[in-house]
This record gives structure tokens, sequence and C-alpha cells, in this order.
């Protein structure tokens, strides 16, 4: 496992029994502030409806008993939701949510083991029983210098626990289908091209999709000036082929060459 | 191959494991077909392949991005630890939470003696300058020992006792918590910790000594204070475990050392859980209750004995 030049060092590599490095990408300082930040406000908001709720059931209470049953019940439920913020939310959502919080979750983040593994009880309760030590008031700082210094992003938590987090680019495979040609859809047992295929590198083919997904959210102006600098770029690939001699306009043209690739 | 024609060839196969692993992610494998299983791990072998290729032949693509995200979320779900079940959860308890703490006596009679220590300074400071007990004491329990009465009186009697064990085994439960924590402070904070709740303790006692209240303390603390400075010493000693890991690696990296030492170490932190709940529970029902002296001291010694013959005399055979 050689590690090539050009991996940036966000990325993570391991290798995997099926013989294929794998490369996710570690998740930076930014992203799991923001997770922390999000976490920490939705225990605010159940703190407060918690508090709220016993507050409302004391208030109207007429009856003695149930005054007395209401802030005994508010003071327990209290002293539960902070020890539980505290100790329990972070480590119980990692544990049932396979490596995710809400907050996480929110950006995409997860917690896996540094060789891909999913995370057990102990990992979950190890790198979040050391949040006071580095995460946490004024000690955040110190675990927010950690996921900037340590090459895998890992603050002592998660050297403790041997876990990393990554970030999860959300996959949507729509992004390649878009000009499939209409009669042969993507799954139809024909033979998927017919017309005579063009070979684009995979730079080429993935700046054509890109453009071609992009086209409707771009000004009139600018479509037509990148579909006419994409045309004269990409027009040489065709040569020898009908689309080479074809009257299309640059943006038909284009979308016509992503159905040959 | 064209990226299109890889694309369209292969989506198919990729959204079928994507769908697979989705009802997998959210049903959990224990209710899984043999068949789905051995569907996911065979599309799970040939995305890993189609991963291969364009590794090779797409490089810096979007395409290769989504390949390597599913192949992780597929290869996250079939090498897989074992679920903690309730079976596997006693198992801890029944082995290796006390192995752990054998493996560790020594780290666990030092974290002993700083506690002692603080104790004896403790004892010693308030002997020297009464006005020493300011420093740790808050005022009302200052108070109510200058005029001649235990402050648990007036504590116990206003609050009920659901509520004070909830605060009780709360506080305690994040004392040790941290006292583990702390190993990663190289120690310091776990012996801060230690050192402040030993002297808290000899400042209590020798001021309840002064005033002519060591009877009633005595047969306040009689009932839980074992089992619960059991507790806390121990889970003192898992954190100096962590900070040996730090300070004294040996042969190993510092992060390995940390990693192998952590491991043992939190069960020895999981392992006081139960009995700093339980210390609680008595602390806040019977310790403050009318019960026969007797009986508390009976309590508090069984308790004692048990944790420690539990923790010295259990999973032996192994």
């Amino acid at each position: 496992m050689s590690p090539s030049p050009s991996a940036p060092a966000w990325e993570t590599r391991m290798e995997l029994p099926e013989e294929v490095d794998l490369q996710l990408e570690v998740a930076n300082v930014g992203s799991r502030s923001l997770a922390i930040l999000a976490d920490l406000t939705l225990c605010g908001l159940i703190f407060f409806v918690v508090y709220g709720l016993t507050f409302l059931i004391t208030r109207d209470a007429a009856a003695d008993w149930l005054l007395r049953l209401g802030s005994n019940a508010m003071e327990i439920g209290m002293a539960l939701v902070i020890f539980g913020f505290q100790w329990v939310y972070f480590g119980l959502f990692e544990w049932i949510w396979n490596g995710q919080t809400p907050g996480k979750r929110m950006l995409h983040l997860r917690v896996i083991k540094v060789d891909g593994a999913p995370v057990s009880w102990t990992d979950v309760l190890l790198r979040n029983v050391s949040r006071p030590i580095d995460t946490f008031g004024p000690m955040g700082l110190l675990g927010l210098l950690m996921i900037f210094v340590s090459c895998k992003g890992q603050r002592l938590g998660d050297m403790m626990a041997q876990t990393l987090v990554i970030h999860e680019t959300p996959i949507d495979w729509s992004i390649f289908d878009q000009f499939e040609p209409a009669e042969s859809g993507p799954i139809s047992g024909k033979a998927p091209v017919a017309l005579p295929a063009i070979r684009l590198s995979a730079a080429q083919w993935e700046l054509l999709h890109q453009y071609l997904n992009r086209r409707e959210q771009l000004p009139a102006e600018v479509r037509a000036r990148l579909a006419a600098s994409l045309y004269e770029k990409l027009k040489p690939l065709a040569r020898g082929t009908a689309l080479e001699l074809s009257p299309l306009v640059p943006e038909a043209w284009l979308a016509e060459l992503a159905r040959r690739t | 191959m064209t990226p299109g024609l890889f694309v369209r060839k292969n989506r198919p196969r990729w959204q079928r494991l994507e769908t697979m692993l989705g009802t997998m992610e959210s049903r959990g494998l224990r209710k899984t077909e043999r068949s789905f299983l051995q569907e996911l791990i065979a599309l799970y072998r040939a995305t890993a392949g189609d991963l291969a290729f364009a590794q090779t032949h797409y490089r810096g693509t979007t395409l290769l991005l989504f390949l390597h995200q599913l192949v992780a979320r597929a290869h996250n779900q079939i090498y897989r630890p074992h679920r903690l079940s309730l079976s596997a959860a006693l198992g801890y308890f029944r082995s290796q939470i006390p192995q752990a703490i054998r493996a560790h006596l020594q780290a666990v009679i030092w974290s002993a003696i700083v506690f002692l220590l603080g104790t004896a300074l403790g004892l010693s400071a308030v002997q020297f300058d009464e006005r020493a007990a300011t420093v740790i004491l808050p005022a009302s329990v200052l108070n109510s020992v200058y005029s001649g009465h235990m402050w648990t009186g007036n504590i116990f009697s206003i609050v009920p006792a659901p509520v004070a064990s909830t605060f009780i085994f709360t506080s305690n439960i994040s004392i040790a918590l941290l006292a583990f924590a702390g190993g990663l402070s190289f120690g310091l904070v776990t012996v801060w910790i230690l050192f402040q709740n030993g002297f808290m303790l000899g400042v209590i006692f020798k001021l309840c000594a002064d005033y002519g209240l060591l009877g009633a303390l005595f047969e306040f603390v009689a009932g839980h204070g074992l089992l619960e400075i059991s507790a806390i010493v121990i889970s003192g000693g898992a954190g100096f475990v962590v900070a040996n890991a730090l300070l004294n690696p040996g042969p190993y990296l510092r992060r390995d050392a940390l990693a192998q030492q952590g491991r043992s170490a939190v069960l020895m932190a999981v392992g006081c859980v139960p009995a700093l709940v339980t210390a609680g529970c008595i602390e806040a029902f019977i310790s403050p209750s009318h019960a026969p002296v007797g009986i508390k001291v009976a309590l508090g010694l069984t308790l004692g004995l048990v944790f420690w013959l539990y923790l010295l005399a259990t999973g032996r055979r192994e």
C-alpha cells in the first residue's frame, strides 16, 4: 500500500481483502465543528422542551401532590438530560446509527474504524468518554488543533478508539442518466450503444456531463458560450463519424456526443 | 471501455447493491435471509472489481468517488463486528471487566495512594487551620456543622430520595468517567480528581470530629462509603492505565499503546457504573433514614466485600 504522490492529504487509504485500495475523504475541522454545533443545538432544544413542559405542568397544577410530583420529575429529568448530553448522547447515537449522530448525519459525516470497519460499542465509548478532555468547553481548542494537525484528522479520543471521521458525498447516479437515448433505457437488455462509440478520456467525459447537467441553471449567454467552447475542444474527437459533419448547433451536438460515448 | 459504456453496463448492479444496503442498514443482520446475503456479497465483489477498473481508467472522476463510497458502505456492512447482545454484555461483566481490573491492580493501588494522600492532607489541613475547610466545602454544610448538626438532615428532608439518588449517582458517574478520561491529560486530571475527593473526605471527617459529629457522620457514610470510594479509586486506576500508556509506551508507538491500553481501561470504568448507581441509591434512600446503625454498617461492609470479591475472583478460569 504505497500512497501515490497525487493522493491529497485529506484522503485516507485502506486496503480491502478484495485487493482494492479504498480512498475515503477524511472530514475536515470545519464540518466536524459544525456537526458538534448542530448536536449541541439539538441538545439545547431538548433541554428547553423538557424544562418548559415540566414548568407548565407544575404552574397549572391545582393539587399539591401534582405540584410536588411535577417538580420532582423536573429535577430528575434535568439531572438525567444534562448527564445524558455529557456522557450518553454522542455514544448512544454513534452506536445505534452506525457512527452517526444527528449532527453528523446532517453534514454527511460518519465515524469508522481506521481499517474501514464499522464502530463497535467499545470504540464509541472510548471516543466519546474522552470528550471532556478534547471537545467540551475550552478543551475543544485541543481537539481542533489535533484534528487539524494529525494526518487522519484524529483527536485524542479517536486515537484511543482507533477511529476516524469521514465525509460521505451523497451518491446520485442520476447525474449520469439525463442523456440516455430515449429509445433504450439504461436497464434494457439491448446492445447499449448501437451507434459507433466515440472515445473520450474520462476527464473529457466528465466535463461533458457536467456541462449537460448544469446547462439548465446557466444564463442563456453563458450557456451558449460554454457550449461553443466545448464544441471546439471536442469536435476533433468525432472525426470520421457521422457526427463530424452533423449540422446540429453546438449544444445539441454535445448532447448527441454524450449519447455516443 | 468508454466511461459512458461502463456506467450504462454496470449501473443496474450498483443501484441494486445500493438498495440492498439500504434495506440491510434499516433491517439489521439478523432479519436478512441467506439468499439476500449471498446476492449482496456477490454484488459487493463485482462492485469492488468495478472500483479497481475505475481506479485504473477513470482517475479523478465523480464516478470513481461514488464507487469508492458504495464499496465502503458495503464493506462496512459485510465486515462488521459482533453486535452487542445481552449475553455478550453479561459476558463482559462475568469475565472481561474483573480480568481488566486484576490486570491493572497496580494502577488501582496507585490511585488509592493518591486518594489517601488527599485524605491525609485534608485531615492535617483542618488540624492546622480550621478555615481550610472553607476552601472545599459549601457554606451551608459549614454552617450546619458549626451549629452542631449534620447537613444531611437538612438536605434529605427537603430533597426527596428519588431526586437525590439521581443527582448523586449521575454526579458520581461523571466523576468516575472524568477520572478515566483524565488519563489522556497524562494523568493530571485524574490525579486532581482523586486528590480533591480524598481531600474533601479528610476535611469533613476532621471537621465533624472537632464538632462532635463523628458518630453521626460515620453512621451516614457506613452504608455506601466503601462501595463509592472503591469505584472512584478503580476508575482513577483506569485513568492511570491510560496515562501510563502515554508516558511509558514501552516497545510500542504512543498511539498504539494508547489504543491497546485504553480498550482494557475503559472496561474498568464501565465496571464501576453499576456500583456507583447502587451506592447512589443507598446514599439517598438508606443512609439518611433512621435504620439502625448496625444494619447500615452490615450493608456497607457486605456490599464492599462482595464488590471486591467479584472483582478479584470472577472470570479466573480462562
